[in-house]
């Protein structure tokens, strides 16, 4: 049986896989069905859904189309989660397969930073850091990867221990290879699954983050962000909750969505674990 | 806490009551105060300095304007816009170098000890001249204030100052407070800061931080039969949403200052036993600002600024951002001024092909892009509309070829940004106008002034013959030649565009149908509230 099968086994999976695909294709299709900038002025301020059918999600305070803020949304949300997952990842295991493998000082420096990391709250951290770099894309992203590299850090550094000693890196070490070499062309590619794993928990977490800080104001003024329209919507709560639910909606999705295929895949390789 | 908690029993009785006056529609309008009972208000701010002596901003004065007095206060029917308080009567000398105030007899501190002149020789030369962030200004030039008598207290001034600007300034900068307790020590450092002392009708009573302020009556009071409240409890309300929620749980009374969004007031005048109330802030217009960097060459270039304000569709912002609780503007002085203001002055319309010609003409032709040049905007972050003007502003610069980048700051790194670093080339700011231009008003594009000053020229913006005009407007005694130069300011400012005036708005009340006398002088909010009354 194929992986793919595998994964397609589970309707958890097929639910996952069906919503990341939709996300995808919002966020491909964004600048096609809505060319030009999605916060430009189309219509009369607060229109409510479905009344007009060149706004069918209506429109914000301001007159915007809530429709083409969802779709290039979208983009936002799933970039910054996929940028920061990778980014976090990429620390993550980098620090973890050093430590795990030098051992000694550098580990216990590395892990105590890791630590240190992990005592104060992501969500703080990463809020402390935009209010003092200032809001950007850039910056969000690089603020949710340093709240979320310490757990692939961690997932990473036990793998190395355990990888270490086997007798391939032995062999290694006698042909005489460099130990970074060792550590980053043989040991890290066979303790990457087990971190990989983690990548769905994370970039649910980043999509969450990124709309947080915008829900706060941090997020890049510029761009539209599903945090963001929560945000605007919440001051005209009560007369027009569509605006913070429609994207609140897709917000649970898209977090759900990319749950539920994490799940999918670690499921599929699990049980081609047992087989094997 | 507990004894602002509701009860029950309490919540019954007051619905059945409204029950009861909904059956019997016709109990009548002209209705006399009532005496007694507690009213809640919202407040959606902390001032940790309860000081209005030192700290003259509406935030402060909310609070303490009921505890501490001033010499007026604001009126809309008495001579020169202004009523008696502490003071009964203030006269001008001809040569503009003396103002002599008649004092109230009678009344008391909260302590018990004789309110007198010399508590108004002391605030002034002490607190409202060195200390005060718009006296400073207005007071530079007062040198002694002399006290003949108990109840006299006579304003020496070093240069001729225009009787109109001491006048226009008493409803804001002129609060008393008593020597006695400020005599000793450093005068930012005193306890009575933090629980002031006054002569108002309410009295300070506690302070529970992120909980509520209570004040109690000051059964001394010098009004006949006043306060009619016994007690007023500002509610802590940060978040705004809440503040419309308690009012229809009839947690809270009042709320104040636009406490309630926008947004939210069509709906919440339609809830029984509500009303939404637009008077009471004449005294207290914000204007809706666009602060322009004059250090930026494309900006220094007049043909930009125009540009810039025939894209800006004034009457969309007051419609949309303001849900139409606002007007728009015209120059620097708002439109409900009596003194001062002037419709003959330059005007543009939105009109997004001629502001596309100017800047065509000014020589920033389209990239292919469509672009012609970029700016940062950096909008206030202290109200909802300065934040969605921004949003706007954007857009509509969009439209001529500019392209805006908004940058957005907490309240402290915004003010640190534009008026210390001039880190900005265009930015939104609500600056307030004060009754009188001098207070205020000039110094947004008066040139020499210090970096770091808030609310301030800080643009680079310089201009010798409006300097000139302001300096001559300054040392004017004639009222109605001073009235005339600042009606001169007026047209220069629209004309040369220093900075961009948009539109201009005040604030929302909204209050349960059983609070009385709401609203009743241009000032309300932040005035002594001597004669509110609950009607249950």
């Amino acid at each position: 049986m194929s992986r793919l099968h595998r994964f397609f086994r589970t309707p958890e999976a097929i639910a996952g896989a069906l919503i990341l695909a939709l996300l995808v294709a919002m966020a491909l299709a964004a600048p096609l069905l809505f060319p030009g900038d999605p916060q430009a002025i189309a219509g009369p301020a607060l229109l409510p859904p479905f009344q007009d059918w060149s706004l069918p999600l209506g429109t914000d305070r301001l007159g915007r189309d809530v429709l083409a803020e969802l779709f290039h949304g979208a983009r936002t949300s799933l970039a910054v989660g996929l940028a920061a997952a990778a980014a976090a990842l990429l620390i993550g295991a980098a620090v973890g397969t050093l430590a795990g493998f030098a051992s000694g000082l550098l580990d216990e420096v590395l892990m105590r930073v890791t630590d240190a990391f992990q005592t104060v709250p992501s969500f703080l951290l990463a809020l402390a850091f935009v209010s003092i770099v200032g809001p950007s894309l850039g910056v969000v992203v690089a603020a949710i990867a340093l709240s979320a590299w310490t757990g692939p850090a961690r997932v990473a550094r036990a793998e190395v221990l355990s990888i270490r000693e086997r007798d391939y890196v032995a062999g290694a070490r006698i042909i005489g290879m460099h130990p970074l070499e060792i550590a980053f062309r043989e040991v890290l590619p066979n303790a990457l699954p087990p971190v990989l794993a983690l990548s769905s928990v994370i970039v649910a977490a980043a999509i969450l983050t990124e709309a947080a800080l915008s829900f706060l104001g941090l997020g890049d003024p510029n761009r539209v962000t599903w945090g963001g329209m929560i945000a605007e919507g919440r001051t005209v709560l009560r007369t027009a909750p569509f605006l913070s639910i429609v994207p609140g909606v897709a917000l649970v999705l898209t977090v759900l969505g990319v749950y539920l295929a994490g799940e999918g895949v670690v499921e599929s390789t699990a049980v081609r674990r047992s087989l094997s | 806490m507990s004894e602002l908690t509701i009860s029950r029993r309490g919540l019954l009785a007051g619905s059945a009551l409204l029950l009861a006056s909904t059956a019997l529609p016709t109990i009548g309008f002209a209705q006399t105060p009532k005496k007694g009972g507690r009213l809640i208000v919202a407040a959606d701010s902390e001032p940790r300095n309860l000081n209005p002596a030192i700290v003259a901003s509406n935030g402060v004065f909310f609070i303490s304007s009921k505890i501490v007095e001033t010499l007026a206060e604001a009126s809309s029917d008495g001579k020169d816009g202004l009523e008696p308080r502490l003071a009964l009567s203030w006269e001008g000398a001809a040569d503009g170098l003396s103002v002599t105030f008649k004092l109230r007899e009678g009344v008391k501190w909260h302590d018990g000890k004789p309110f007198t002149s010399a508590d108004v020789a002391f605030s002034a030369l002490q607190i409202w001249k060195p200390l005060q962030n718009l006296g400073r200004t207005v007071f530079k030039d007062l040198a002694a204030v002399d006290t003949p008598d108990e109840l006299t207290a006579i304003f020496k001034f070093a240069k001729p100052t225009p009787f109109q600007l001491i006048r226009n300034a008493l409803p804001a900068l002129s609060s008393v407070v008593p020597k006695h307790v400020y005599a000793v020590g450093k005068i930012e450092d005193n306890p009575a800061n933090n629980a002031p002392v006054g002569t108002g009708p309410f009295k300070f009573a506690e302070y529970k931080a992120g909980q509520y302020y209570r004040l109690t009556k000051n059964d001394a009071y010098w009004g006949k039969d006043e306060p009619y409240l016994d007690e007023i409890v500002y509610q802590v309300l940060p978040d705004r949403t809440s503040a419309a929620a308690a009012l229809e749980a009839e947690e809270i009374q009042l709320a104040a200052f636009s406490a309630v969004p926008l947004a939210d007031l069509d709906r919440i005048s339609k809830v029984p036993g509500l009303k939404v109330i637009t008077k009471g802030y004449e005294g207290l217009t914000y204007q809706l600002v666009v602060e322009i960097n004059h250090r930026r060459k494309e900006l220094a270039d007049l043909k930009v600024r125009q540009a810039i304000a025939h894209a800006i569709d004034k009457d969309f912002v007051v419609k949309t951002v303001f849900l139409g609780y606002a007007a728009t503007a015209t120059g620097p002085v708002p439109k409900n001024d009596p003194q001062f203001y002037t419709a003959d002055v330059p005007t543009y319309a939105f009109d997004v092909a001629k502001a596309n010609a100017l800047l065509d003409e000014a020589g920033y032709k389209r990239a292919d892009d469509g672009k012609r040049f970029a700016l940062k905007l950096l909008p206030a972050p202290y109200f909802n509309e300065t934040k969605q003007f921004g949003d706007y502003l954007r857009q509509a610069l969009a439209a001529i070829g500019i392209d805006a980048e908004i940058v957005n700051n907490d309240s402290a790194a915004h003010i640190k940004a534009v008026y210390t670093d001039h880190a900005f080339d265009l930015a939104v700011g609500p600056p307030v106008f004060r009754g009188d231009p001098a207070i205020s008003t000039t110094i947004l594009v008066q040139s020499g002034i210090p970096d770091g000053v808030p609310f301030s020229n800080q643009g680079g913006y310089k201009n010798a013959e409006l300097d000139a005009l302001i300096a001559k407007a300054s040392e004017t005694l004639d009222t109605s030649a001073r009235t005339e130069l600042y009606k001169e300011f007026q047209k220069k400012v629209a004309a040369d565009l220093p900075l961009i005036n948009v539109a201009e708005w005040s604030f929302i009340s909204v209050a349960r149908d059983t609070v009385g006398n709401i609203a009743n002088n241009p000032r309300w909010a932040v005035s002594n509230w001597a004669d509110t009354y609950l009607e249950s």
